[in-house]
């Protein structure tokens, strides 16, 4: 029986498996949300907010399956396929089931150069202040105590300069997942925060934001360069 | 008696068809069976030439190499090498002369099961001139010629006919689409920026996707491979979860909370969208329904939730939380009942993918002397194996959809570059060599 049994779920997994392969497209008409849909930092804002669903926006239905492998098997008379690079589904009907459309070509956009000046700005405000940079142990988000003072300092700039607003940074060595940094990184920066809180400030002069593992002071693969990247990094911010 | 067995017959009868209905109904399997299995017989395939027929004098070469290459890296075949069984690798034309049967009869009597030719040139195109090629491929077990393909497309596309052409092989003998027109998205450094690129599977053809001049991290593709989802730092001070078509760079913003909005992957179906968000406080697991738009909180916990990564059925997610202290993988029902922890071994565990074959979950372990390599695991915990070693930090592993291979990004060389290798351990191979940094790899879905 157990044969008999595992036979036939064999069969049935293979069909299955098969049904996957031959791919029959599931849906073909997109959900029309493309044209409500906030295009990248034009509508959709930043919904801190708890609890509403502002901070989920339009998108395009992201269900469509794609329309089969595009492979027609070997043929003994086998008639010409055009080959074009293409990405994703390919359009029903399309002479060649790679003659999808191309890839998009990134555009060069203002953005990179503003992001630039903004962070020249950003640096020279922070230089100027000469706020200091928290530094943490491996794996860890603790502040010691040496570290302490040097907060103590930061905050004391802060209070003589009641219109300041301060992002935290949180950063980490590279070590460990781009993911998990991530969430190390803002461990780092609510610590910082938290710590300048108690110390007077005001919550609302300060943001925090991770940045993991992706934007390292040092680049070396050494335990003195490691040091430097474990930071917590008061930047003032500038302009709004 | 006898009708007593009669009964238990109809009965277990009945309980074959209800599970033949389960089946049929989630339209998937948890395990699949498949060519994964040690004791899999590998194809013996030989590639005789790809003749230059009037084309430049690369041509030829270059589609005999890449076929080639694809070919061994389908694993559903061996690549024969034919000049040692005393083959005599020459144009065998169109299969039907006196010389391409001897060539065969010495195919079989040297168990090559399977011999492929071809032949490519210049064909007058519209604007520039056209290549085109021609394979067949000669089965020696039916002793005839099962077939063929002929392509036509600009020079730049020389690449892809050859991959086409591997994929249709693994479609022949396996019925599966096979992974040589597969992509791979990715992260690269662009200046002190972060931007998502894509590019073959086999590292050649990379194209930029974004140029933000920021940080855009950690993309995943949709099922139907039209789109990636990823982080994006939108004026470097918050984070979104960004969705862009390949097709047209066209960008949507899905989730905008405030704090962390991390790690997005899709459901294998496409109409769920997983992820982590900070914004009710700390790190939490999220499942946004892509077509009405709820968003259901997964996890509960102190700590930090974060990575989901979809089974291939779409019924359980593995994540990472370190509610224990350091990080671990856990596994739950894709609705956040039913969690249990999966790694229980080292101190630190992340980044887990779930094959898409479902039979192993790939992660990052930190070993014993603090270096960070990739695991397999199996989703019942009982299997365990850790398959890369040496001193470089390897990260973010990502399966091929034919489940044979993982790509991962690792400082093995120094700087941080994309490898891939077979799900076994065997065969790394290094697939980038330009720019200073390259992470985040991210397997595309066959076509």
């Amino acid at each position: 029986m157990g044969t008999t049994y595992s036979g036939i779920a064999m069969a049935l997994v293979a069909s299955v498996a098969l049904l996957g392969v031959s791919g029959c497209s599931k849906k073909s008409v997109q959900s029309g949300g493309d044209t409500q849909s906030s295009q990248h930092g034009s509508t959709a804002k930043s919904g801190s907010t708890e609890g509403s669903k502002t901070g989920v926006g339009n998108f395009p239905d992201t269900s469509m399956q794609s329309g089969g492998s595009g492979l027609r098997g070997l043929d003994k008379n086998p008639s010409e396929e055009h080959v074009a690079s293409g990405f994703g589904a390919s359009p029903a009907g399309a002479s060649a089931g790679m003659g999808g459309s191309l890839l998009a070509k990134a555009d060069p956009s203002d953005a990179a150069s503003r992001q630039l000046d903004e962070m020249r700005a950003e640096q020279a405000a922070s230089a100027s202040a000469g706020l200091r940079d928290v530094y943490f142990g491996y794996d860890s988000w603790t502040i010691s105590e040496d570290q302490r003072q040097a907060l103590t300092r930061d905050a004391d700039w802060m209070k003589t300069n009641p219109a300041a607003m301060v992002k935290v940074e949180g950063h980490c060595d590279e070590r460990g997942t781009t993911a998990y940094n991530l969430v190390l990184g803002e461990k780092r920066a609510k610590a910082v925060r938290n710590f300048l809180v108690e110390l007077g400030i005001s919550a609302n002069r300060l943001s925090v934001v991770s940045y993991g593992k992706e934007r390292p002071s040092c680049e070396e693969h050494a335990e003195s360069c490691y040091q430097q990247n474990r930071r917590g990094h008061l930047a003032v911010k500038s302009g709004k | 008696m006898n009708r007593r067995i009669v009964m238990s017959l109809v009965l277990c009868g009945l309980c074959l068809l209800a599970a033949a209905a389960g089946i049929l109904d989630s339209g998937a399997a948890d395990v699949f069976l498949e060519a994964t299995r040690p004791d899999f017989q590998k194809i013996p395939l030989g590639v005789v030439s790809i003749e230059n027929n009037g084309g430049p004098d690369w041509l030829g070469g270059r589609l005999e190499e890449v076929l080639k290459k694809d070919v061994k890296r389908s694993l559903v075949f061996e690549l024969m090498d034919l000049p040692s069984l005393g083959i005599k690798v020459r144009d065998v034309g169109n299969g039907l002369g006196n010389g391409s049967k001897a060539v065969f009869k010495q195919a079989a009597e040297n168990g090559v099961s399977v011999l492929v030719w071809g032949k490519a040139g210049l064909k007058k195109g519209e604007k520039e001139d056209d290549v085109n090629m021609e394979g067949f491929v000669y089965d020696s077990g039916s002793d005839e010629i099962v077939g063929g393909k002929r392509y036509a497309g600009s020079p730049s596309v020389v690449r892809l006919m050859a991959h086409r052409f591997a994929d249709e092989l693994v479609f022949r003998y396996t019925g599966e689409p096979g992974i040589a027109r597969t992509k791979i998205a990715y992260v690269s450094a662009h200046g002190a920026a972060r931007e998502l690129f894509v590019m073959d599977y086999d590292g050649y053809d990379a194209r930029q996707l974004t140029a933000d001049g920021f940080l855009n991290l950690m993309p995943r593709w949709s099922p139907d491979r039209r789109f990636l989802v990823f982080t994006a730092y939108r004026d470097r001070n918050t984070q979104d979860i960004d969705m862009i078509e390949l097709a047209t760079g066209k960008r949507w913003t899905l989730v905008s909370y405030g704090g962390l909005n991390i790690t997005p992957a899709l459901s294998p179906d496409g109409n769920f969208l997983a992820f982590a968000s900070s914004h009710e406080g700390n790190s939490e697991l999220y499942r946004l329904d892509t077509r009405t738009k709820a968003v259901q909180r997964l996890t509960t916990n102190p700590a930090g939730d974060l990575s989901p990564s979809w089974s291939p059925t779409g019924r359980e997610l593995a994540f990472v939380s370190d509610r224990g202290g350091g990080p671990q993988v856990f596994l739950m029902s894709s609705d956040g009942s039913n969690v249990r922890r999966l790694t229980f071994e080292g101190d630190y565990n992340a980044a887990p993918a779930w094959s898409p074959r479902g039979n192993w979950i790939a992660y990052v372990c930190r070993t014993p002397r603090k270096e960070y390599k990739l695991c397999v695991i199996s989703p019942d915990g009982q299997k365990r194996m850790q398959l890369t070693t040496g001193g470089g930090i390897d990260d973010s592993p990502s399966w091929s959809p034919d489940g044979r291979h993982l790509a991962f990004s690792s400082t093995a060389d120094g700087k941080s570059h994309i490898y891939m290798i077979d799900a076994d351990g065997k065969d790394l191979e290094r697939l980038t060599f330009e720019g200073s940094h390259n992470s985040a790899p991210s397997w595309s879905p066959a076509s």
